[in-house]
């Protein structure tokens, strides 16, 4: 798996509220659908969080099951098939960090929070310019996946939109 | 496929670029307010 997999495990993990158990049942879960032969339950709870930490590389019968369970987050596994799982799991942790960052009112919040202090470290004129930007590059974050929308021909990659 | 996979790519890094610059401006926003209780956590020596 790339280096950019360990982190995007634990977030698609993480996303669900599950813990690492529950994980292990998921992908056991996967498995029987599939009539996959997986490691038993307590060895999956060992190696997820050996995955997550990237100690340790799962191998592509997990990987398949994971794209499997996160589906969605990858914006439908035909689509990430068809990607090359790289590809997929890479689309999946942009599209996981882009619902994960705060809205343009969190952000006014923020700019707002900041020039309410006394004791500012920054002007007020920078600290508006870094919300501005921040919501400039928001907006650009949208653009981008509505992009990827496009050109994935589904409709899920708004699902991450900020 | 090779082609639409290129630009699949490009917008991904696109957007990561895009989200990397969010990240950070928030992240510094979120430093200047957290300064505030910096004095209640100085070392005390």
């Amino acid at each position: 798996m790339t280096d950019v997999t360990n982190e995007t495990l634990r977030l698609w993990r993480e996303s669900k509220g599950w813990d690492v158990p529950r994980m292990a049942r998921e992908l056991r879960k996967a498995a029987r659908d599939t009539g996959e032969d997986v490691a038993a339950h307590h060895g999956l709870v060992k190696m997820i969080p050996q995955w997550e930490r990237g100690s340790r590389a799962p191998r592509e019968r997990y990987r398949l099951l994971y794209l499997k369970i996160f589906e969605d987050a990858l914006g439908g596994l035909s689509h990430g098939m068809a990607l090359g799982t790289d590809l997929a799991l890479r689309l999946a942790e942009a599209r996981s960090r882009a619902a994960s960052l705060p809205g343009p009112g969190e952000i006014r919040a923020l700019e707002a929070a900041a020039l309410a202090k006394t004791t500012r470290t920054l002007p007020p004129a920078e600290i508006r310019a870094l919300a501005a930007e921040a919501i400039a590059h928001l907006h650009k974050v949208a653009d981008k996946l509505t992009e990827l929308s496009a050109l994935l021909g589904d409709d899920q990659a708004s699902e991450g939109r900020p | 496929m090779n082609a639409r996979d290129d630009k699949i790519r490009q917008v991904v890094a696109e957007l990561d670029l895009h989200i990397a610059e969010v990240e950070a401006n928030v992240a510094i926003l979120k430093a200047l307010l957290a300064d505030d209780e910096a004095p209640g956590k100085q070392d005390p020596s």
